[in-house]
């Protein structure tokens, strides 16, 4: 499953864009008209292009063709088909189609994925249950590099972003991935993979804006160094209004981000292929914070901006020996920064990650790795958030190895490995794995996995404070109700079964279902404490404090079910089902009074059901439909969200697309109540409009 | 919404623009390659190969209505092909015939192709078309891997990432077909 991901990701092929290509078709007589008119400025700026390009295939003889290398539509199908995980993957056309303008958004379409806009600036993104602000289960990576933010356990989705256009392909694992990408890949691992510069020539323009989408644009240019080195850079703006809170009032969560980046891959040798890219971001965010106060002793809440910044710089080096064996080494460096009145935080990431896969006999295909990250971190400590020590290097050291091996040919597949790795925190953690897949039939398989994965330690588990509300006690006393970190906390833990079946009746249908019982151990409680006297800060008060513990266990079992049918080769369906039931039982000692009610905050039904309708002249009508069952504990009610796409493909080079969003009602709630120093909001009704502009390099 | 239907008889008018078209359309496509990954995908080699199959087999004179008929290349089933064949093979001449492109679901119109590609979606009623097919002078192309032996004649399979095939010369001379040396030099040749 995960060496699916690996080695997906490390293809060196590539995969053709076979939707692209079909837009391609002829159409009516009308629009082979207006083609010949473009296409034939095309032809008086273009004489220039005179090389001959592998898609000249008809002037190829058939001793030519048979040396043309091919990837194969139906091997990628095979392996899909045989994977054993719950896996989703999101296409280009997908993304494009989606009329999505970030990364979160997209997720939706993901089965069994629970998205949820808290503010208009800030997203709740997991697969089976924990959702949250910080969903600390999931574990996400763009091209390789963990966006995992190791602070606060979670991903501050408002800082991950690209140009939409340059994204490949987005792999969905729900359900644990630890064997392969390490800890807290607990309930999913997310992989964001971008296209090669090589698929990136010439340059893209989009611009655009609406009601909520104020007004976005973005810029992408790629080119070629020499012949054998592709290049591409890109800038992108968007500037997004406010929400508005439970009564319909305007809320002060709007946002704007800029962000630019890079990506270089140099084909040094038929074996090596170098990739060298970063990106450099800063955004502006408005939210509503809980704040309290000491004297006199207070609860408020503050609109308060906040600032976050960051950039990264990645270089990796795959080498191949042979069709057998091939390496890989990268190295990056990120770096990211939050800024405002309550808290300045601050997180510099290194990490060296090196794999090896072989194919060993016919049997086995191994994969093993190691891996050093090191963080560091630092604060500008507040009364209502402060981390002690302000500043705590932190060692990471990982190894795991995995084998794939064919027990029966084409038919059944075992999969062992385990990770193995040393943390600052818990020391030694191992998450082993096993699965098994079987394909009885051609188009058909069932798979089966077991495995332990562990959501470790961060720093606001252990050496954070919090001082959630201020009182005035008996005979005046300030009192304040602090949530402290616990220094003895341990790893969450899950120990996941899941069983699933595929089938690929043709290639027009196919259907997916996962199912899964996962055990929980140790998850993180918030029990009462002793009070204490404290002088620091004046004026003396006392403490009730409220400490970080693991005194909870759980039950979380559901299925996901998947099915897509290609009713026309112009009409397309996706539709999903997921179930969620998640159990908590605190331990006796514990004196919790609210843990166990987070159950509550992952919907246990919800549907969608996906149309993409392509009509004449290459007219595009999308339309989604999303049901999500409420969220109990946080007193959100079921709600339906109909987001559609109108687009129109204008010739190779131009797109115009209107889109719609949430167009059921005025306003909705996603997600509720007060959570992780935020008020959630409610997500309104918008449209936007959007124009993409592509040219070629070099004419 | 009906995607391809077979044209009909052009006017000069009409073939000047197509042929206008078409330069446009390999400038275009040469353009548009810049855009897209170097590396192909199977079908866009099988398809191809159906235009080299068209090159280098002969058919017999009965195959064709009349000396002006067009060269029909049919598609069943699923539609992995779909564009690429088209653009591939669009406006170019077999042996002196317009060469068309039909997308079929079966019956009596597979007969009247001169090749017939079968995807792998049909393989379950292989035998059942190859049935409909007996005695007609059509190339079948398939990707099942029990392709031959069901009575088709020309079997793509990968080797190594590259893509090969099978002839069944039994089948091919059934069908009154000759293939090429030049074609049977490269493929595998296996007998009923």
């Amino acid at each position: 499953m995960g060496q699916f991901c690996r080695r997906y990701f490390y293809d060196k092929s590539g995969c053709p864009d076979l939707a692209r290509v079909t837009e391609l078709r002829f159409g009516s007589r009308m629009l082979i008209r207006i083609s010949n008119c473009i296409l034939l400025l095309v032809i008086m700026t273009a004489v220039a292009c005179a090389q001959t390009r592998p898609s000249e295939l008809t002037e190829l003889n058939p001793e030519e063709l048979m040396n043309v290398e091919v990837t194969s539509a139906s091997k990628k199908e095979e392996r899909l088909l045989q994977t054993s995980a719950a896996i989703h993957v999101i296409t280009q056309e997908d993304i494009r189609r989606s009329g999505a303008t970030s990364i979160p958004e997209l997720l939706r379409m993901v089965p069994g994925m629970s998205v949820s806009h808290i503010n208009a600036n800030v997203w709740a993104a997991s697969s089976r249950g924990f959702n949250g602000r910080f969903a600390n289960k999931m574990l996400v990576m763009i091209d390789g590099r963990s966006v995992y933010n190791s602070i606060t356990s979670g991903v501050f989705w408002e800082s991950q972003d690209t140009m939409l256009e340059d994204i490949e392909r987005v792999e969905v694992i729900r359900g644990p991935g630890a064997t392969v990408w390490g800890a807290n890949a607990v309930n999913g691992v997310i992989n964001i993979i971008t296209k090669k510069p090589q698929d990136t020539q010439g340059g893209v323009v989009t611009t655009g804006g609406g009601t909520e989408e104020k007004g976005f644009g973005s810029a992408r240019y790629g080119g070629k160094i020499g012949k054998n080195a592709a290049y591409r850079f890109y800038t992108k703006y968007f500037n997004r209004g406010n929400f508005v809170d439970a009564s319909g009032r305007k809320s002060v969560d709007q946002w704007d981000a800029l962000r630019g980046g890079f990506r270089v891959d140099w084909d040094a040798s038929e074996r090596d292929l170098l990739t060298v890219q970063g990106d450099i971001y800063r955004g502006d965010m408005g939210r509503t914070a809980p704040i309290a106060f000491l004297s006199p002793p207070a609860n408020g809440t503050v609109d308060v901006r906040t600032n976050q910044n960051g950039g990264n710089v990645l270089g990796r080096w795959n080498h191949f020996f042979s069709k057998k064996s091939d390496i890989s080494l990268q190295i990056y460096y990120d770096r990211w920064k939050l800024d405002d009145p309550i808290i300045t935080e601050g997180l510099d990431t290194f990490d060296l990650d090196f794999n090896h896969h072989l194919a060993v006999g016919k049997r086995n295909d191994v994969v093993w790795g190691l891996s050093y990250r090191y963080t560091t971190d630092f604060y500008r400590n507040s009364f209502t958030i402060a981390f002690q020590p302000t500043r705590r290097p932190l060692h990471l050291f990982t190894a795991f190895g995995q084998d794939e091996i064919t027990l029966v040919k084409s038919r059944l597949k075992l999969t062992v490995g385990s990770k193995f790795e040393h943390n600052g925190f818990t020391g030694f953690e191992i998450q082993p794995s096993l699965r098994l897949s079987w394909t009885p039939a051609r188009r058909q398989a069932v798979w089966a996995a077991f495995s332990r994965a562990v959501r470790t330690p961060a720093r606001n588990d252990t050496d954070i404070r919090i001082n959630v509300s201020a009182f005035t006690g008996q005979g005046g006393l300030p009192i304040v109700v602090a949530l402290l970190g616990n220094p003895k906390f341990k790893s969450e833990e899950l120990f996941a079964n899941e069983i699933g079946y595929r089938l690929q009746a043709n290639s027009r249908f196919t259907l997916d279902l996962a199912t899964f019982y996962n055990v929980y151990q140790d998850l993180r409680t918030v029990e009462p404490g002793n009070p204490f006297f404290e002088t620091s800060p004046q004026p003396s008060h006392l403490a009730i404090p409220l400490l970080i513990d693991n005194k909870m266990r759980g039950e979380v079992y559901g299925a996901e079910v998947a099915a897509n049918w290609r009713v026309t080769p112009f009409w397309k369906l996706n539709s999903s089902y997921s179930l969620l039931r998640t159990q908590f039982h605190l331990d006796p000692s514990s004196q919790s009074t609210e843990d166990e009610a987070t159950e509550g905050n992952s919907p246990r039904h919800q549907f969608q059901l996906r149309s993409n309708l392509t009509f004449a002249h290459n007219l595009e009508l999308d339309t989604a439909m999303y049901y999500v069952g409420s969220l109990p504990n946080l007193q959100v009610p079921s709600y339906t969200r109909v987001d559609t796409r109108f687009g129109w493909r204008i010739g190779e080079r131009l797109d115009l697309s209107v889109v719609g969003q949430n167009l059921l009602d005025n306003r909705h709630a996603e997600f509720g109540g007060q959570f992780q120093r935020i008020y959630s909001t409610e997500v309104k009704r918008s449209v936007y409009g959007k124009i993409t502009w592509r040219f070629n390099r070099g004419q | 919404m009906i995607p391809f239907q077979p044209r009909q008889r052009r006017s000069l008018v009409a073939k000047i623009a197509r042929v206008i078209h078409i330069m446009a359309m390999c400038v275009g496509m040469c353009v548009v390659s810049d855009v897209q990954a170097q590396s192909l995908s199977d079908y866009q080699v099988k398809a191809a190969f159906l235009y080299n199959f068209a090159k280098f087999v002969e058919w017999p004179p009965e195959a064709f209505s009349d000396g002006g008929a067009p060269f029909v290349i049919g598609v069943v089933g699923e539609d992995p092909l779909s564009g690429d064949l088209e653009r591939i093979v669009g406006g170019k001449t077999a042996n002196g015939r317009r060469i068309i492109v039909r997308r079929l679901r079966g019956g009596q119109e597979l007969r009247n192709c001169h090749i017939l590609f079968i995807s792998s979606s049909e393989n379950y009623r292989l035998s059942q078309i190859m049935n409909s097919l007996q005695g007609a002078n059509t190339l079948t192309v398939g990707e099942a891997d029990e392709f031959t032996r069901h009575g088709g004649i020309i079997n793509f399979f990968e080797e190594n990432d590259k893509l090969r095939f099978k002839i069944n010369v039994n089948s091919a001379e059934r069908a009154r077909l000759k293939i090429s040396s030049r074609l049977l030099a490269l493929a595998r040749v296996v007998r009923d």
